[in-house]
């Protein structure tokens, strides 16, 4: 369904180049689910943009991007473009910003319809009353009237939901679709995601910061740490033989039901490498607690064990096999 | 709840603005240095002056006088202009002037909004390019250039030099629509010139405010064209600090149209108000100040409300509050 | 910043102000024909020809003594309404904004109600009032006229400068270093002088330039409707003057046109580059 191969993305910066991805490859089948999971500034965000080609143009983008067979990386963006809505789709991270607040939920969800599918109004307002109740919201008759700031948050989530499946996409993006939410409105919402996804027999890629979100809702997971993909594995395999010391600091600061809602999550010590400097060595050194000499001048390949299970280490967790 | 409150609230404000613009007018023309009679209509007998003393109210102090003139002007009769041999009403005047004035302010506002709406969204749009230095340094050139100069340049160049248009006078549309527009060219390109620089301006910073929105990009990944984002999805927004912005210029235009009308010969309520100055009307100058302070005042109110209906968003502010 | 500071327009911009400035201040020392003097062999003379630099006008008169003259006059009259119209509209804004209550609620009704009787129609409507003689047989001097205006365009200004002021000043007066300085229990005129008004002139300068643009536009507005200055004295009334020859000496009329507008570009440029400054200091703290 999607392929990337050696993706690499640079923003020209006041700073100088930022480096915000480094060479990722990753395929995602036709109705699988993965997972891209890593702290903010980690690349996931630009990933998921990249791939569908949704960069600003001050971004340049080299390897390939292949979508349903077709290589869209070096296709005009005007011929990307009707990929969009009907081949990919984006549901983003926070539905506070990302609907139009001057127009009504009912136009944003029927502009699709119309412009892409060519449908008449009147069908279009049927199929996005159908879009609403399949999203779950209650009296779509009346909410396709309302402005999104008349609505609450996982509302509007589930709007934004509903246009992005509109015009029936085979490939979903969700760019942290539920960091804005509330705790339980977040568990709501994942739900409704893979319910709609095994529905209409979508992929999807499940863009989040926190890997108890991915665990029950993909079949692969990639985690990211600085612009690189540092583990991918499938999800089973991933939880059960964890490989990269990274990937157990995002373990523990997976927020529990007893934290309260909006408290900071314990982060990882240390920060982030200045994504404009290249560095030598393995670039989670500096904060991993099992680093050695060699981890801090030798960069680390992407290593690939017997279960098919990559990783980006020189002293993995459980011993090199 | 509060909306009735909220609404007796602001009439109360307007009230008061309107009470205090008409007794600051009426407060100006007592700063003559001499009695308001004697110098309207020197040299007439003492008796006749007398006469017109009581029939203004001049001889009940300021402030019977200015409730005098108040309940008349609310009740539409704005005095008259009195000469030796006997008096015209304002009202009268007005019916020739108003009409003239309105409409030349009027399509100078839709003229420059006509053109600087594409003109603010291509060149945002376009931001950083030849193309939108080149605007930006035109308009900002042509934003301090006064309207009179551009009407006088004008007048010489397409008026006389050119003979294309009429330079001089004002032809009511029931004596052909050509001949109309075409008196009405140059004082409406005068007048324009310097909105559309302001609009443009204001329109291309707000425009490229709004392009690094979520929703815009959510926009975008729906497949639209960028054209129909463009207008559907940035301008909506952007419109309403147009609106804003239209009524703030209004003041500006209205001085403007006083010379403008001059230069061009047009009768219109410039005219009249220069008109009773030089004729020393001091009470029909003083009705036909007012008349423009409160018109300008209700115009603001009205774009006021108008914008309230266009963006949802100032209209939940009110209502929840 | 700098850049803009070092570019090419900026510099432009900075040499016009400041050669007008200097016609307006060194102008009688400059070697021209006085600026009433009749040149009766040489009426409506274009730029360049019969030792006219700019011309003569159709009465005869040097344009280009004209427009020196004429820069002192309508730089005085700007000048001198921006800043005292800037000093009284600061003075009342600064201090209605850090008192605040019932005396700020009628500075800006005031302010408000002001500024709902357009510009031109105000200063229009107060020269009309201001520089009337009861007999209208004695006109009006031009000292008196040029006084009178100064005092309309004023009048104009403080509503203007005032709102900034006081916004300004709302911004300012909560900031964590006033309420340091107020809980030390320094005086509130200290307070004022030392935090608020340093911080606050930079805006007010900004628009201040963007006024006096608007001052000289309005100056010669009411010059070309017959308030102004009479005879040719300022830029607006060479316009004024010379209006009837438009058709057969043009350059009469667009020679001084040319100086209204760039003197205005060139201070809507100046107070543009202040207030870009501005908002990138802001942006830094």
């Amino acid at each position: 369904m999607l392929k990337l191969e050696n993706l690499e993305i640079s923003f020209a910066t006041s700073r100088g180049n930022l480096h915000a991805v480094k060479g990722v490859s990753l395929e995602i089948a036709a109705g699988e689910s993965i997972g891209i999971v890593g702290e903010s500034g980690s690349g996931k965000t630009v990933l998921s943009r990249a791939s569908m080609g949704l960069l600003a143009p001050t971004a340049t983008r080299t390897g390939t991007v292949v979508f349903d067979g077709q290589e869209i990386s070096s296709l005009p963006r005007e011929q990307v473009r009707d990929t969009w809505g009907t081949g990919m789709a984006m549901i983003f991270q926070d539905p506070m910003t990302a609907l139009n607040p001057v127009r009504r939920v009912g136009s944003q969800i029927m502009e699709g319809l119309t412009v892409r599918l060519g449908l008449s109004k009147e069908d279009a307002r049927k199929r996005a009353i159908e879009l609403l109740g399949r999203v779950r919201i209650p009296d779509p008759e009346q909410a396709l009237k309302k402005f999104p700031g008349q609505l609450s948050g996982g509302m509007r989530q589930r709007v934004m939901i509903a246009i992005a499946l509109a015009c029936n996409p085979k490939l979903l993006f969700a760019d942290e679709p539920t960091t804005a939410l509330d705790v339980t409105v977040q568990a709501q919402i994942l739900q409704l995601l893979s319910e709609l996804r095994k529905e209409l027999n979508m992929s999807m890629v499940l863009v989040t910061h926190d890997l108890g979100v991915v665990a029950g809702h993909t079949d692969k997971i990639a985690v990211m740490y600085a612009g690189e993909v540092v583990e991918y594995a499938s999800t089973k395999d991933l939880f059960a033989r964890m490989r990269m010391p990274y990937t157990e600091a995002l373990m523990k600061s997976i927020p529990r039901l007893s934290t309260p809602s909006g408290s900071r999550l314990p982060v990882i010590e240390g920060r982030l490498p200045d994504p404009t400097k290249p560095e030598p060595g393995c670039l989670f050194a500096s904060r991993c607690p099992y680093a050695q000499e060699k981890c801090r001048t030798q960069h680390p390949d992407l290593t690939t064990d017997s279960n098919g299970h990559q990783y980006r280490c020189f002293f993995p967790l459980g011993g090199a096999q | 709840m509060n909306k009735l409150g909220e609404l007796a609230k602001r009439i109360g404000q307007l009230v008061l603005v309107l009470f205090l613009v008409t007794l600051l007018v009426a407060f100006l023309m007592r700063l003559l240095p001499a009695d308001t009679v004697d110098i309207m209509l020197p040299g007439q007998p003492e008796e006749f002056k007398e006469v017109i003393r009581q029939e203004l109210g001049l001889d009940k102090g300021f402030f019977g006088y200015y409730f005098q003139w108040l309940t008349n002007f609310v009740k539409g009769d704005f005095g008259s202009f009195y000469f030796a041999g006997g008096s015209e009403t304002v009202a009268s005047h007005l019916g020739n002037a108003l009409p003239k004035s309105l409409l030349l302010m009027l399509y100078s506002q839709i003229v420059a909004l006509a053109v600087s709406i594409p003109l603010g969204l291509s060149s945002a749009y376009r931001a950083g390019t030849k193309f939108d230095r080149a605007v930006s340094g035109t308009l900002f050139t042509f934003s301090s250039v006064p309207s009179f100069a551009i009407g006088l340049i004008l007048a010489l160049v397409v008026g006389v030099k050119l003979g294309w248009v009429e330079p001089l006078g004002y032809v009511p549309m029931s004596e052909g629509l050509v001949e109309h527009f075409k008196h009405m060219v140059l004082p409406v390109a005068s007048l324009s010139v310097g909105l559309i620089a302001a609009y443009t301006r204001l329109l291309r910073s707000d425009v490229i405010a709004t392009l690094k929105e979520d929703y815009v990009t959510m926009a975008a990944s729906k497949g639209l064209s960028d054209r129909r984002i463009l207008w559907r999805h940035v301008f909506r927004p952007s419109s309403i600090t147009l609106m804003t912005s239209a009524a703030l210029n209004m003041g500006g235009l209205i001085g403007g149209a006083v010379v403008i009308e001059n230069i061009f010969s047009i009768q219109g309520v410039g005219f009249e108000i220069i008109y009773a100055l030089g004729t020393r009307q001091y009470v029909a100058l003083q009705s036909l100040i007012a008349l423009v302070a409160v018109g300008y005042v209700l115009f603001n109110v009205v774009v006021d409300i108008a914008s309230g209906f266009v963006d949802p968003r100032t209209r939940e502010r009110r209502g929840l509050r | 910043m700098d850049s803009v500071k070092k570019s090419f327009a900026f510099r432009l911009t900075v040499a016009w102000f400041a050669l007008i400035i200097f016609f307006a201040v060194f102008g009688p020392l400059l070697p021209l024909p006085n600026w009433q003097e009749v040149f009766d062999d040489a009426l409506s003379v274009t730029p360049l020809k019969q030792g006219h630099l700019l011309g003569t006008d159709s009465n005869g008169y040097d344009i280009l003594s004209g427009i020196v003259y004429g820069a002192r006059i309508s730089l005085f009259i700007s000048f001198t309404a921006v800043f005292l119209g800037g000093v009284i509209g600061s003075a009342i804004g600064i201090s209605a904004a850090y008192v605040r209550g019932k005396y700020d609620y009628v500075v800006s009704t005031l302010f408000n109600v002001v500024l709902s009787v357009p510009n031109l129609v105000l200063s229009l409507a107060l020269i009309a009032v201001l520089a009337t003689n009861v007999d209208p047989n004695v006109p009006t001097s031009t000292g008196r006229r040029i006084t009178v205006l100064v005092i309309s365009l004023t009048i104009v200004i403080i509503p203007i400068l005032g709102r900034i002021a006081r916004a300004a000043t709302l911004s300012w007066a909560n900031r964590e270093f006033v309420l340091a300085a107020r809980s030390m229990g320094s005086k509130d005129r200290s307070i004022i002088w030392r935090h608020i008004v340093p911080n606050v002139l930079p805006a007010i300068f900004a628009v201040a330039f963007l006024a006096i643009g608007v001052v000289i536009v309005a100056e010669a507005s009411l010059s070309l409707l017959g308030a102004g200055v009479p005879d040719g004295t300022s830029w607006g009334s060479m316009v004024a003057r010379g209006r009837n020859d438009i058709e057969f000496a043009p350059h009469i009329i667009i020679i001084p046109l040319i100086f209204i507008a760039l003197t205005v570009i060139s201070c809507n440029y100046i107070g543009d580059v202040i207030r870009k400054q501005l908002d990138q200091r802001q942006a830094k703290l």
